[in-house]
């Protein structure tokens, strides 16, 4: 049985590989290329076809909508993979999804749905914990809670939009991360860009790690605070930054600064690396400053009790000023949650723009996530099987006991969870199926020569492309059923250039608790086959790889390997 | 390397003191030419820089020091701070351990204010399903509700429901993605067409919070150096699209489309006299506004835009769903094509009773938000049953208009017996179903205040870079909030539910006025509206009246 726990003295950071030379030039070559082509494109077609480019061009008195430079980039790299991006689906996000077949009659200018299905195994949705689900327990308690309190609150939470379902909620969380309290509002996204800047402003500082997320940065331009980026969780960078704005304070001024907020992920999304929180706690004891964790992705996903990072590392989560996170992820839901101190909590109530002027978070997705989340609790009472004795193994290892199962006060009185649910039996099961197939993936992929990033307990597993010809053949060879025998499809995330560096483009893949093992093994036969074919293997020496059916074979062992 | 070669030519002129040293460097240098040598392809270098650089040495200085400078350029990390300015001051470790130990940073948020606490306090909380008459948790009484956003009373409707149920047994409840990676479902595309085609415009997209809609549009067009003309009482969530999209802002006097005009003209002379290259303009402002429930006379602000060649950002985040024949909003009301609107925002939270906004325009238009809207791109989409619950309350909006009609009779009833009450001032338009009430400042200071624009307008211009009109209204934000807080209390005690409007003050661009907010629905029957009203008046005047 694997859970999802940090062992003392295991790295924490893997190395990262380094490609070949060759692959780092050819890419870069390729870049080259594809932006020759495209301003070759640009200036020719201007010329002989204007009315296709009426939205970069001025004309008649208005000033060209979009301008040309800056749309560069999507129109003439990223059109050439759209098919790879934004492909309609239809039925729940589960272990697979239903894909609408498409084909672009212009070179995917625009596309046209063929009213062909495909199912495929989905390893791209945020599923982590399986709870996207039509049918079950809790998405019973979400039909049931449809048609008691329909589908709107009809309003911003600080005027009449605050129901007996919401307040539930938020104790419910708080309870869930241990700490005084929590409130939750209708969009991940908004929770950062609306929290951060109730929370500093012009005279304060942000030190925020350059690989967070679009919503923090939002945020942190919204507030007028200053902002420094550190390096990708290097806390020796974030130490020697931190030396030189305390002691040097405001630019010009040299005012001491008034606080300095730290605003780091649990889990990053693209790089699959956990921050590191216990270096983090270290230096915010010597350093004062304040601590903003966005557990967008870790919530739910990572350490023992599903608790995020905190969890993972053993570390008591209210010693962290400021806990957030979505329930879009593991809970299946919608929106996000920010959670504290009660002071903090009650004072952001009335300054958060989202309390103020949102609309409040709906009722059946509160459902959903409280059903979720308090399913990964256990409810207590009535307990079926002592819930502590399934956690005694782990729990012994680190200092810090989680917050223990969910009330039954808490939850709303209609809400009947079956029995599995309700011992934390189903959850604990969901847990550990993760932690096993995101550490059996991620080492496989490894073990097969492929590149992998980030930590090997986390369920977001990049995997390096670098060539951009080869993602969206990546993405589509995964998509189609006749690379090789037996060929099962998949639908695969591909991300390049903005949301990574250039070169750095990538597959990634998301684990999820509904996954089986069969799941995973066909994962990495097909990842083998083409990795093959696209000459992606660039990992670990040929010698210390396994094949295949060794790795397949050999999954438990790999496991628990370092 | 051409200096190398240049100074080993030079060494024999020199004196004999300085020989082992000399000898010593000569003979390092010839090591490194050596060497360079040994790599394959120098030969060519060395002949390329002999050949053009021939006898120039301050070339070859300039080159080498451009090279310096585009390494530095390269290496120089982005997180790191510019040391090499004057205000760097150079600190030893122990002065920095010092400085960071005595550092005491202010408390991460200041506690609640009384005020803050008690308005925490006193929040409704409603037990069951919110709608036009909601149970409370705290009395376990049932109340008329004028406080909620369910304009055309499509709250609890049986039959979204039952589709909204439909969409659960079929989707889930949560999309488990951004639009970009497989979290465009089927149901998000069909809404986007029954937006569009209930607007009449070429296309629509959504976005999973009505919130973060405005801000998320105007910075994915309004760049760095663009134009926004703006109204100086446009709602926060506009503001703060304004303020991140860092373009050029003027502001015009609330709902005033002289000002505008005016703006407008100054804009363009000033530009004329930059000679400033075309940008883009655009005229961002509100259907009915939120702050206070005015309405903009549409057909001419397009006359206005179109003259002078500007787009039009229009939020109708209150208007769409709610006026209108059949709640299309402003264009229906006004009877002008959606298609004059460049980029049409509104609110499926407000409009729809389901959740998230949108924005409905031409192709070119949306298609752009789908890479460039922050919000969309990089938030989940709206969990299915949500899109579902909001294309099923267009299609009722559609095929039933006469729910329309009775939200028209009832903002006719609230309006006939607040317009006549002589303690407050109604500032929002008659036909708006969202209505604001202010205090009306004392007697003493005369009977007849106006409303803020014409206040505004009878004075000097206002300056356009700023928000202060030229003669702000003055009012008394405490008092006037408490006063209003007791009508408040005072129509919930009688079975009437409504609301203070919350601001978030010292973050608004300019402090709106305290205000009662009602927001009235065609869920109501008539008789309860009137009695409804009856209620607040009754408070209105127990408050308001014994202040004098």
């Amino acid at each position: 049985r694997y859970t999802s726990s940090y062992r003392d003295g295991t790295s924490l950071f893997p190395q990262h590989q380094d490609p070949p030379m060759t692959i780092l030039l050819a890419t870069y070559i390729s870049y080259l290329f594809l932006i020759a082509i495209g301003h070759m494109r640009d200036f020719f077609g201007k010329r002989f076809w204007p009315g296709y480019y009426k939205h970069l061009m001025s004309a008649a008195g208005y000033a060209a909508l979009n301008s040309d430079f800056d749309s560069f980039y999507t129109r003439r790299l990223k059109l050439r993979i759209e098919d790879c991006f934004a492909r309609p689906v239809t039925g729940v996000p589960g272990r697979t999804i239903l894909m609408y077949n498409r084909v672009s009659p212009d070179f995917n200018v625009s596309f046209k749905l063929t009213g062909q299905l495909t199912r495929a195994l989905n390893v791209s949705s945020y599923n982590y914990l399986g709870f996207a689900q039509a049918t079950g327990g809790v998405a019973d308690a979400a039909e049931e809670s449809i048609r008691r309190y329909g589908l709107s609150a009809l309003g911003p939470r600080l005027e009449a939009g605050t129901q007996d379902l919401h307040t539930a909620a938020e104790a419910l969380v708080a309870r869930f991360l241990g700490v005084e309290d929590a409130a939750v509002i209708s969009m991940g996204f908004a929770t950062n860009s609306t929290t951060l800047p109730a929370l500093v402003s012009r005279g304060c500082l942000v030190l925020s790690d350059e690989y967070n997320h679009a919503s923090i940065r939002t945020g942190v331009r919204l507030s007028g605070a200053s902002v420094r980026l550190f390096k990708h969780n290097d806390m020796a960078s974030l130490e020697q930054i931190l030396r030189e704005s305390i002691s040097q304070g405001q630019p010009r001024t040299h005012r001491p600064w008034k606080k300095i907020l730290v605003v780091v992920e649990g889990l990053y999304s693209m790089e699959g690396t956990f921050v590191d929180l216990p270096a983090l706690m270290t230096l915010k004891k010597r350093y004062k400053f304040y601590l903003y964790v966005d557990e967008a992705h870790s919530i739910g996903a990572i350490g023992p009790h599903g608790r995020g990072v905190c969890d993972y590392f053993g570390i008591d989560p209210t010693e962290v000023d400021i806990l957030m996170g979505t329930f879009t992820k593991s809970f299946g839901a919608a929106g996000g949650y920010i959670a504290g101190k009660k002071v903090l909590i009650d004072k952001l109530r009335t300054i958060n723009h989202a309390f103020a002027y949102a609309e409040a978070v709906s009722p059946p997705v509160l459902t959903q996530l409280t059903a979720a989340m308090a399913s990964i609790m256990g409810v207590a009472p009535p307990l079926l099987t002592p819930v502590g004795a399934i956690n005694t193994q782990s729990t012994a290892l680190i200092p810090y006991s989680h917050p223990g199962p969910a009330p039954a006060a808490i939850l709303p009185s209609w809400m009947h969870l079956p029995p599995a649910l309700l011992s934390g039996v189903e959850g604990n099961t969901r847990l550990r199926r993760l932690a096993f197939n995101s550490r059996y993936l991620s080492q496989g992929l490894r073990k097969l020569g492929f590149i992998i990033y980030g930590h090997r307990d986390s369920p977001i597993v990049p995997l390096l492309i670098y060539n951009p010809g080869k993602m969206p053949v990546f993405s589509r060879l995964m998509l189609a059923a006749n690379t090789y025998p037996g060929a099962v499809p998949f639908v695969v995330v591909i991300v390049a250039y903005p949301a990574t560096p250039l070169i750095t483009s990538r597959v990634r893949f998301c684990m999820s608790a509904s996954h089986t093992k069969a799941d995973v093994d066909r994962l990495l036969r097909a990842c083998d086959r083409v990795g093959d074919l696209l000459d992606l293997k660039h990992g670990c020496p040929k010698h210390e790889r396994w094949t295949v059916d060794e790795v397949i074979d050999r999954a438990v062992e790999l496991v628990h390997m370092d | 390397m051409a200096t190398a070669v240049n100074s080993t030519g030079v060494l024999p002129d020199t004196t004999p003191a300085l020989e082992p040293i000399l000898h010593y460097v000569s003979a390092s240098l010839s090591y490194v030419y050596h060497s360079f040598l040994s790599i394959p392809g120098s030969s060519i270098v060395i002949r390329y820089v002999r050949s053009s650089y021939q006898n120039d040495p301050f070339r070859t200085v300039l080159e080498v020091i451009l090279l310096l400078f585009a390494l530095r350029t390269i290496f120089q990390s982005r997180t790191r701070a510019d040391r090499s300015t004057k205000n760097y001051v150079q600190l030893s470790e122990s002065e920095i351990d010092e400085l960071v130990d005595d550092w005491i940073p202010e408390p991460l948020v200041t506690p609640l204010t009384p005020a803050e606490q008690a308005q925490l306090n006193a929040l409704p909380i409603i037990s069951g399903a919110a709608g036009p008459k909601p149970k409370l948790a705290s009395t376990g009484k049932t109340v008329l509700n004028l406080a909620s956003y369910n304009f055309a009373g499509l709250a609890n409707n049986e039959h979204i429901k039952e589709q909204a149920v439909g969409a659960l047994r079929k989707y889930g409840v949560g999309s488990c993605g951004p639009p970009g990676f497989y979290g465009t479902i089927d149901v998000h595309m069909q809404l986007e067409q029954d937006l569009a085609n209930f607007l009449g415009t070429e296309s629509a997209i959504i976005y999973s919070q009505a919130f973060s809609t405005a801000s998320s549009v105007i910075p994915a067009f309004c760049k760095r150096g663009d134009i926004i003309v703006a109204d100086r009482g446009v709602s926060f969530a506009i503001q703060k699209g304004i303020q991140i999209s860092r373009s050029i802002v003027r502001w015009y006097d609330h709902n005033d489309l002289d000002s505008l005009e005016e703006v407008l003209i100054g804009v363009e002379k000033e530009m004329k006299k930059k000679r400033a290259p075309l940008t883009r303009r655009f005229i961002v402002t509100e259907g009915i506004f939120e702050n206070d429930g005015q309405m903009v006379d549409l057909p001419k602000l397009i006359e206005l835009k179109e003259k002078f060649k500007y787009r039009l950002l229009l939020d109708e985040s209150i208007s769409f769903g709610s006026v209108g024949r059949t709640g299309r909003g402003l264009t229906e009301l006004y009877n002008v094509p959606a298609t004059h609107i460049d980029m049409l925002l509104g609110s499926m939270a407000t409009g729809l009773n389901a959740a998230g906004g949108f924005c409905a325009g031409s192709r070119v238009v949306t298609e752009h938000q789908r890479i460039n809207g922050t919000s969309f791109v990089y938030s989940a989409s709206m969990p299915a049953l949500l899109a579902v619950g909001a294309s099923e309350a267009i299609g009722v909006l559609r095929d039933n208009p006469g729910c329309l009609r009775e939200l028209v009779e009832n903002v006719r009833v609230v309006r006939g017996v607040l317009d006549r009450l002589e303690c407050i001032e109604v500032p929002s338009h008659p036909a708006s179903p969202l209505i604001h009430i202010y205090v009306r400042s004392g007697p003493s200071q005369g009977s007849t205040l106006e409303v803020p624009t014409l206040a505004a307008r009878k004075g000097g211009k206002s300056k356009t870079t700023s928000l202060e009109p030229a003669e702000p209204v003055t009012f008394d934000i405490e008092t006037e909030e408490r006063l209003l807080q007791d009508v408040v209390d005072e129509a919930l005690a009688q079975g009437v539910l409504i609301s203070r409007v919350k601001r978030l003050r010292g973050q608004e661009a300019s402090e709106p006025r305290p205000s009662i907010k009602l927001a009235v629905s065609a869920g109501l029957t008539r008789k309860e509206v009137e009695k409804a009203a009856g209620i607040i008046r009754a408070a209105l005047l127990k408050v308001l009246g014994r202040r004098r």
